[in-house]
């Protein structure tokens, strides 16, 4: 391990809570500040859980295998205790709070972050979120909208990274934020990303994505490839490229030990290919 | 007996005339009154005898059994409104008081008198009254014999409005002539200070037509050691044209049975809303009925209620299309914690000439904990056949997802728990956006949430 990592995950083992079934089969990564890598892979082979796992989601469990965060044991926080610590997942399918608007959900997240008995300055909080939702263009009265209530795909993506941006993480765990975006709007969000990193360059990023496009805008330094709840190839953008033109159908096949996964890597390369069609 | 020291110290007229429920203190109370009133107690009192209790075997009561909830031979009637108007107040009604600075008038009612009332000049001007209704029964006798206790909540109703009707010890009037607009709410604090009494209150508001008023009560006590009975009937009416806002928002200490029984009368085109909060009291049974009795008249029925530890709501509502072209539009929303319970009986009944009746209810309940339970039971009794009538009940859990997605970005549990009740219960405060209503719900379910 070595002293600059900011997340070092070493032969991470998971499944689902309240059944028998492995998950995460042995995860080895390994993140510097600054650094941004990208996990591609077919769909069902453990990307969303990796990121959940790491995010402390109760649905799973870690069986073994260790994390390390910024020189702290991961596993041992809670969710929150992880978020204060500088983590944050932006969902591939963001929840629905009815009733409570973004900017009570979000003066709430930075109220957490303070010490007790210190308040949200609710002028410098108003003027950081209107800020904010400019450099992600979005209309101001979005803030007062309840969290994800009735907001179509693109606009629910649009707002994990608008949280991002108000929570300044030192790790973003951005699983699928791409997919459901426009190209216009992939661009504003590529471009908020870009703006966090510039503003802190320490800032990692993992960056969980089905498609090429998104790293034409966000330029990775590492490319993992998971099949079957493990990364099975690391490179670099090149990976990537080579991925888009082949899909995963080679390294389905070395996997090919279970009909299920089969089936389910040729859907996703149809799915591409309707896609790219 | 948990009442702050003040109250202890005030010149209260402690065991003077507590006594029993019985037929005595129905002629005690007659005293002096004039005729009309003595006679309509006996009545209420003769009604009362000849009801039986309420059976859990009847549908309405089917949840919450009476008789193990109070023993009416174990309760002192207070007849009497502990302070003087300028006696020392317990905290609780005095920083409630202070937060109501706005208004149009207020009353304020210790164990069911009315110890201080105070109304806007240019209003009274207008004709306006608010005023105790032990005044009101010899300065507006007329007003009174013709509507209290007869046609809006009658002792026919049921063993404990005849209770009422027959025991009522004091209460409030507020009159709105025609044409007359109030801008502010009325408002309106009922503390309760001894425990293991029986309080008898009565609430009459006449809102004339193309008149316009908002009520805003608020009932508070300590937390008691011993049963104790607050009992109100809250008769409402609104003449053509006329709008009335009426919010009840009750935190009573635990130990106490909160029975209200209310009816609204909406006449053609008037607007008649309701929010009841229910959020103390260790039993609270309401019965609500919303009549709907002139084309073009609606409305809107609000509840919310939170429980938590032990506590028990019972919510019986009604809505009466007798009119055609009327509407009405129920949401009644809960949470429940620890062990609470709560009951929603719901009925829409349209009768047979109310043609064009709009009529909906809606439940939701929200639990939080694995031992707290919710009932919920809607009900349509449809007589017209141009209607359009929806109902609905949900009772559900606490969202894992969403918990998780506000602990992921590092509230604490409590802050996400808070945050997810308030924004399930909130909808229901947004559409009676009266002024500090919000507010002070929002802080009392907050500070109810902070106990959990
Ligand atoms: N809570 C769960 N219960 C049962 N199966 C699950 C659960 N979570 C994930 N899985 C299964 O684990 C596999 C990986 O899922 P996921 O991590 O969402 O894949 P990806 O994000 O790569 O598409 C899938 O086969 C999925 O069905
Ligand atoms: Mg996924």
């Amino acid at each position: 391990m070595s002293d600059t990592s900011i997340l070092t995950i070493t032969d991470l083992r998971a499944k689902v809570a309240d059944e028998d079934l492995e998950i995460l089969t042995g995860v080895n990564l390994e993140i510097r500040p600054g650094e941004v890598h990208t996990i591609m892979g077919p769909n069902g082979s453990g990307k969303s859980t990796l990121a959940k796992v790491l995010a402390g989601h109760p649905e799973y469990e870690v069986t073994s295998g260790d994390v390390v965060f910024k020189g702290q044991p991961l596993l041992d926080l809670e969710p929150n205790e992880r978020a204060l610590a500088g983590m944050f997942l932006a969902f591939q399918y963001p929840t629905e709070i009815p009733g409570v608007s973004i900017a009570n959900f979000l003066r709430t997240a930075l109220q957490a972050r303070l010490e007790d008995g210190e308040e949200v300055d609710l002028f410098d909080f108003q003027d950081e979120l209107l800020d904010r939702m400019k450099l992600l263009d979005m209309d101001p009265s979005f803030a007062e909208r309840p969290v994800n209530d009735g907001f179509s795909g693109g606009e629910k993506k649009r707002n994990e990274i608008l949280q991002m941006a108000v929570l300044r993480p030192s790790l973003a765990l951005m699983d699928e934020t791409d997919s459901g975006l426009d190209i216009d709007a992939l661009q504003i969000v590529a471009n908020g990303v870009n703006t966090l990193r510039e503003e802190n360059p320490e800032m990692a990023i993992l960056l969980i994505t089905h498609y090429q496009r998104m790293l034409n805008y966000i330029q990775p330094d590492a490319v993992h490839v998971m099949v079957g709840g493990r990364i099975v190839l690391s490179g670099g953008p090149e990976v990537a490229i080579a991925l888009e033109e082949q899909g995963y159908a080679d390294w389905k096949e070395q996997e090919g030990d279970e009909e299920g996964k089969k089936e389910e890597g040729k859907e996703e390369k149809e799915q591409e290919e309707a896609l790219t069609a | 007996m948990s009442n702050s020291p003040q109250a202890a110290e005030a010149p209260i007229a402690e065991e003077e005339t507590p006594s029993s429920l019985d037929e005595s203190a129905v002629e005690r109370i007659s005293e002096g009154a004039p005729s009309w009133l003595s006679e309509r107690r006996r009545h209420a009192w003769s009604v009362f005898e000849d009801t039986p209790f309420p059976s859990t075997r009847s549908e309405e009561w089917r949840y919450t059994d009476v008789s193990r909830v109070v023993n009416l031979a174990d309760l002192r009637l207070v007849t009497d409104g502990g302070l003087a108007e300028n006696g020392s107040r317990p905290a609780g009604l005095v920083a409630a008081m202070e937060e109501d600075l706005a208004a149009s008038g207020h009353a304020v009612l210790v164990d069911g008198s009315v110890v201080h009332v105070d109304l806007d000049p240019a209003l009274e001007e207008q004709g306006v009254i608010l005023t105790s209704l032990r005044s009101a029964v010899h300065e507006h006798g007329d007003l009174l014999e013709e509507l209290l206790a007869t046609e809006v909540v009658p002792p026919e109703d049921g063993k404990l409005q005849a209770l009422n009707a027959a025991l009522w010890t004091d209460g409030v009037l507020l009159y709105v002539p025609r044409n007359v607009k109030l801008d502010l709410p009325v408002r309106v604090t009922r503390w309760v200070s001894h425990a293991g009494s029986a309080v008898f209150a009565r609430t009459l508001i006449v809102a004339e037509p193309e008149s316009q008023l908002s009520y805003v009560e608020e009932l508070l006590s300590d937390d008691f050691d011993q049963r104790t009975f607050v009992s109100s009937a809250v008769e409402v009416i609104a003449r053509d044209g006329a709008q009335i806002q009426f919010v009840s928002i009750q935190q009573l200490g635990r130990d106490v049975f909160c029975q209200s029984a209310q009816r609204t009368l909406a006449h053609r085109d008037a607007k008649l809303d309701t929010l009841n909060v229910s959020l103390g009291a260790s039993v609270t049974r309401l019965d609500l009925n919303s009549r709907l009795l002139g084309p073009g008249a609606h409305s809107e029925l609000l509840g919310l209620y939170f429980g938590d530890e032990d506590q028990h709501f019972d919510h019986n509502t009604s809505q009466d299309h007798v009119a055609p072209d009327t509407g009405s539009d129920l949401l009644y929303k809960g949470a429940l914690d620890d062990r609470a319970q709560s009951a929603f009986r719901g009925m829409i009944r349209v009768h047979r000439d109310a043609q064009r009746t709009d009529a909906y209810q809606t439940n939701r309940n929200l639990l939080l904990s694995d031992e707290c339970r919710a009932n919920s039971l809607p009900n349509l009794e449809i007589q017209a056949d141009d209607v359009r009538c929806s109902h609905g009940a949900t009772v559900g859990q606490l969202d894992s997802e969403a918990l998780f997605y506000l602990l992921s970005r590092g509230l604490s549990q409590d802050q996400a728990e808070r945050l997810i009740v308030l924004g399930f219960l909130g909808d229901v405060l947004a559409r009676l956006p009266l002024g500090g209503v919000v507010e002070k719900v929002t802080r009392a379910i907050e500070r109810k949430l902070e106990h959990v």
